[in-house]
């Protein structure tokens, strides 16, 4: 596997603060992988993409960038490679459309209008939110303003895209949505996802998840295997599997394995042994 | 404090992008000491509706009984304080509106308002802080300086610091972790058993199921359905026409009943759900 982005030593302390936020973290991440962040309120998620988008500069360590290692002279064009997905869809609104507002990173990169008009509609055609290209974003839903940032960020054509807790102020079907067009996004335009997140539902597209915890990694696995800690996840602020909490208060009187189950298969475990009654 | 909603249409400005939403004939009681919970798509008026309530926004059309005080068209804005300091209001993303310079501060801001001496407010933050979950140390830190879980705390302390009767939350645990979520919830649920009506505006269902006592459904500016959540939960209608999405334990029986399971009633918490399998599985 390609690395795409290959971080070592990396190291910060907010200004006014004793405590590290990323204390000596290394980590691989790989082209076309979906990476799931999780962890606490204030386990150094949100710094992490900052380092990683050169919001901030690292005290120590080195980030490489497809390839590159990043600094003051490259960071510009180091950040091109990279799209962000924000928390509230409310605050990253500038255009008076959809369209103009999909258009604005490309007017930052000053590309001829010509192109752009062809960009915009490609973007907002894979996001499949077309037909509003003219409606003002204030009238759209949660998941439907989510969607005209997705392509604002697809129309700068980057390699990653980071979701820093995009989903999680829409409702069920709003986050339902979004997590299948990233899912779709990924296979089709082959990006790489970080999704930062504290939802344990919303990681299970992704294929590997890192926990933070105090500005380290604490643990870097499947989510299958992560799953598995069950109620210690509480410890980094995660909720346990809805599966794997009902197999516990299940175990005591219907027979159940030790390991992991997702829904599905401990739907299958409880149909056969409602069957064999 | 008792609500009623009768005939409550409110619509915006016709002019402005948001004229289709709004509220359109909503007759809804409110029960006194009990935790309500209002659900409903974005935009299907959740917001609007809880913010007649402390007269934020007057109907169109009909009124709304809160307590001994009656809010109509005709409501004008002299004299609202008492009755907005029995109604307090936790806004969406409240660590927005922290401006202090101190978290002590910040807190008695509001019972200062309401006319609370400055020791009685002081005294308010003390006990408040300590409530949310955060120790007396951070009275003295800038708010600014907290993390967003913790302004959300502060948020929360400073709304409760005037001790209203009645507490209305617009999504209060948006963007908290889960472990953080729980703890905010239990709070809002030991002030109800404290005596406190509590209404929360929440898209988690399971948050419904597991607090509430009762609930209420809206799309498109109009109340659908409102009652107990095992029976609004099993209105197969809401169901159908895509009103509500289930909670997980819901979600799960239902799938599971696709074979040699059945349920005459979908549980909908994790307890109910572990007692039905248990049940069916060993037949007792």
């Amino acid at each position: 596997m390609e690395k795409i982005i290959s971080i070592k030593n990396l190291n910060y302390t907010y200004p006014d603060s004793k405590k590290p936020a990323i204390n000596n973290l290394t980590v691989d991440i790989y082209k076309n992988e979906w990476l799931s962040i999780v962890g606490k309120n204030g386990s150094g998620k949100s710094t992490l993409t900052k380092l990683i988008d050169g919001l901030i500069d690292a005290d120590s360590g080195t980030i490489e960038i497809d390839g590159q290692e990043i600094n003051e002279k490259n960071i510009w064009e180091v950040r091109t490679k990279i799209g962000i997905v924000f928390q509230n869809p409310d605050h990253q609104f500038v255009g008076a459309t959809v369209e103009d507002d999909v258009a604005f990173g490309l007017e930052n990169q000053g590309m001829p209008r010509e192109q752009m008009v062809k960009e915009v509609d490609h973007a907002l055609e894979l996001v499949g939110m077309h037909k509003f290209k003219k409606r003002d974003p204030q009238t759209l839903s949660g998941g439907q303003k989510q969607r005209v940032a997705i392509a604002g960020v697809l129309a700068t054509r980057p390699q990653i895209i980071i979701m820093d807790e995009s989903t999680s102020m829409l409702d069920p079907e709003g986050r339902r949505t979004v997590l299948n067009l990233i899912q779709e996004l990924r296979q089709q335009q082959d990006l790489t996802i970080i999704s930062i997140t504290h939802d344990i539902s919303e990681t299970e597209l992704s294929q590997r998840i890192v926990v933070l915890n105090d500005g380290q990694i604490v643990r870097d696995d499947i989510p299958r295997n992560i799953y598995d800690m069950g109620t210690d996840l509480s410890k980094y602020g995660l909720e346990e599997p809805f599966s794997d909490e009902l197999m516990s208060t299940l175990r005591n009187s219907v027979e159940l394995p030790e390991s992991y189950l997702n829904e599905e298969e401990l739907m299958k475990r409880l149909w056969k042994l409602r069957s064999n009654m | 404090m008792e609500i009623t909603f009768e005939h409550v249409t409110h619509s915006y400005d016709a002019n402005s992008p948001m004229a289709n939403l709004g509220l359109d004939d909503v007759s809804l009681k409110i029960n006194d000491k009990k935790f309500t919970a209002i659900v409903g798509q974005t935009g299907s008026g959740k917001s609007t509706l809880v913010r007649h309530i402390n007269a934020l926004l007057k109907p169109t059309a009909g009124k709304i009984i809160v307590g001994d005080r009656v809010i109509t068209s005709e409501t004008n804005n002299k004299n609202l304080k008492p009755l907005r300091k029995k109604v307090g209001m936790v806004f969406q993303f409240p660590e927005s509106q922290l401006f202090e310079e101190t978290v002590e501060k910040d807190i008695m801001f509001g019972p200062m308002n309401f006319g609370f001496s400055e020791s009685e407010a002081k005294d308010a933050a003390h006990k408040m802080i300590e409530l949310v979950g955060l120790n007396q140390d951070y009275l003295q830190k800038s708010p600014f300086d907290l993390s967003g879980g913790q302004m959300r705390r502060v948020a929360i302390a400073g709304v409760l610091a005037s001790n209203p009767e009645t507490i209305i939350l617009d999504e209060p645990t948006a963007g908290l972790d889960p472990v953080g979520r729980h703890e905010i919830m239990d709070l809002f649920k030991s002030l109800q058993t404290k005596g406190k009506t509590i209404i929360l505006i929440t898209h988690n269902m399971d948050d419904v199921a597991n607090y509430a006592d009762e609930m209420a459904v809206m799309s498109q500016g109009k109340l659908v359905a409102s009652g107990l959540p095992s029976d609004v939960f099993n209105s197969q209608k809401l169901l159908e026409d895509d009103l509500l999405t289930l909670p997980q334990s819901a979600q799960f029986a239902q799938s599971l009943a696709k074979k040699y399971f059945q349920f005459d009633k979908l549980p909908i918490t994790i307890d109910e759900l572990s007692a039905e399998i248990k049940q069916q599985v060993n037949g007792d």
